[in-house]
């Protein structure tokens, strides 16, 4: 009863509201405010340190970022990039995770395979650039390869040690329950190297992203690492920036995105790893 | 009064068993890195049977568990499951467990658990509800059936992990060292609970421990074994004290007692060796 009578006079409810508030959007307060005051600080150091051409100052990058909008030009790019990331990213999981069940269960196929992909997962999409152009041209073909190459490996490893690190009591606690092989493989194994799939994919989708700005500078004539090298050639330095921060701001959202279905769909599975 | 037998005879006469475990050695490795895990073991249980197998660590008694599992293959000797021959796992003889968490499966709820119990069994669909209710009711779990294994105490994650074996009707239930992991009055209110559900379905169980205490509350029989490598039985004490059992009691601090100086000595024997 007493803690009732405080807690309704109007001061602390006032107190209480605010620190409720605090509370439950700390974090997002505090990422707003972090940005802020980096924008805030480049702003300064543009204007009354750096020399503006070299590092031009926030405000004068979203000046020459609308027009960009407005056109339609910085989609057309985004659109370009994403639809290279999409098409290698999904193809290289989709390969990755067959062959990976496959390596993490059948001990031979690893036995086998596993030397080579040792070998060639050190060949950075970046170092298979070249031979790219040679093979496929600078058409869509020499992008899906190198995204497909950078996320292939890393899907594919993650996978096999997700399979073969499924523990060995839950398989036997199903085989004692009557679970035929393929039953334990089906329900028991996969759903145990859910997590480690997820996780590779997540990795594989940040290296996609980095990847295909050198794939694009190097070899393309539309996306983001085009209009970073265009700009760069005819000293744009403005319209870099404009580049570089798109290139960020979609890393982040597709990786926010990709958390957002993760939990939606496979929350269930993800039990042991958090992913946040 | 009642009396408590000491007895050397390892194998039931005249009763069929439903394990025989005959002659039983297993050898791990090879050449210079073999390592004699068992030797020699005879063990006979007879239908709806608790026995317990105490040792201290490392005796080999989980090796022989998993070996009547049918997870492990012996080296030599044999070992028959109500008559016919260990070959690999069968649902008639079920694991369980220490690790819980592990065994379940920690992406379905406890329902979805016992359903799988249930699909991997083969059972028709219109069965299912009613073995679910029987099972979940007989270890108090009806009520927290939507939960996930990973929102439920250490305790329940066993007593759902003991339904989920029932579920699938076994005639033996091998347990190893179930309830080490809980705390101490939880582990008593388990030992309860499993004598209970024992006394109800009348199942053989095989329950390996480390813990004296443990297996002088649950078991019929308990074979005590040596310490490896090599490692046998040395002595089986029938227990055939009332239950539910208070160790206070002077008989039943008597088989501690003596258990415990049967245990000792193993220990002594191997630390001299």
């Amino acid at each position: 009863m007493a803690a009732d009578t405080i807690a309704s006079s109007p001061l602390d409810t006032q107190l209480e509201t605010k620190e409720a508030f605090w509370q439950r959007h700390r974090a997002g307060l505090l990422f707003v405010a972090s940005i802020v005051i980096a924008f805030s600080i480049w702003q300064a150091l543009s204007t009354f340190v750096f020399n503006p051409f070299l590092i031009p100052p926030p405000l004068i990058v979203f000046e020459t970022a609308v027009p960009m909008i407005m056109s339609g030009e910085i989609f057309k790019h985004v659109a370009i990039s994403l639809a290279r990331v999409s098409v290698g990213f999904f193809s290289g999981c989709l390969i990755a995770i067959v062959l990976g069940v496959l390596l993490g269960w059948i001990k031979v196929v690893n036995d086998l395979l596993d030397p080579v992909i040792e070998l060639l997962r050190y060949l950075s999409p970046t170092a298979m650039i070249p031979i790219a152009v040679i093979w496929f041209g600078i058409g869509e073909m020499s992008k899906y390869f190198l995204i497909f190459w950078g996320t292939f490996f890393i899907v594919l490893i993650n996978t096999t040690a997700g399979v073969m690190r499924a523990p060995i009591i839950r398989q036997r606690a199903a085989e004692c329950l009557g679970a035929s092989k393929l039953q334990i493989f089906l329900l028991v194994v996969i759903p145990s190297a859910a997590p480690y799939i997820v996780t590779g994919m997540r990795i594989a989708m940040a290296s996609s992203f980095m990847s295909i700005i050198p794939a694009e500078i190097l070899a393309a004539d539309s996306g983001i690492g085009f209009l970073l090298q265009n700009s760069s050639i005819l000293l744009q330095t403005n319209r870099i920036f404009v580049a570089l921060l798109t290139m960020s701001l979609l890393g982040f959202v597709f990786d926010r995105l990709f958390r957002m279905i993760v939990d939606r769909v496979l929350s269930r599975y993800m039990s042991y790893i958090s992913l946040t | 009064m009642r009396q408590t037998i000491w007895r050397k005879g390892y194998c039931l006469k005249g009763i069929s068993a439903m394990l025989a475990v005959r002659n039983v050695s297993k050898i791990f490795g090879r050449n210079d890195e073999r390592y004699v895990a068992l030797e020699g073991i005879d063990l006979d249980v007879a239908a709806g049977e608790f026995v317990c197998l105490l040792g201290p660590s490392g005796c080999g008694k989980s090796t022989l568990l998993n070996i009547i599992a049918g997870f492990d293959q012996v080296t030599s000797g044999s070992v028959e499951s109500d008559g016919a021959p260990v070959r690999g796992a069968g649902k008639d003889r079920v694991m369980f467990f220490q690790d819980a968490g592990s065994a379940l499966l920690p992406w379905l709820s406890v329902e979805e658990n016992m359903r799988f119990a249930l699909r991997v069994r083969d059972l028709p669909k219109s069965e299912w509800p009613t073995i679910i209710d029987k099972y979940l009711g007989m270890v108090g779990l009806n009520e927290h059936r939507k939960k996930f294994p990973s929102q439920l105490s250490g305790g329940m994650r066993q007593r759902l992990q003991i339904a989920r074996a029932l579920a699938v009707e076994p005639k033996v239930l091998l347990m190893d060292e179930p309830f080490a992991a809980l705390d101490a009055l939880t582990r008593r209110r388990m030992h309860g609970f499993l004598l209970d559900i024992w006394k109800r379905t009348r199942k053989t169980i095989v329950f390996v421990t480390h813990d004296i205490a443990e297996a002088v509350t649950l078991a019929d029989r308990i074979c005590v074994m040596s310490v490896g490598p090599g490692s046998h039985i040395t002595d089986i004490i029938d227990v055939t004290l009332p239950r539910p059992r208070d160790l206070g009691e002077p008989q039943a601090a008597q088989v501690f007692k003596r258990v415990e100086s049967l245990l000792t000595h193993e220990e002594d024997v191997a630390e001299s060796t």
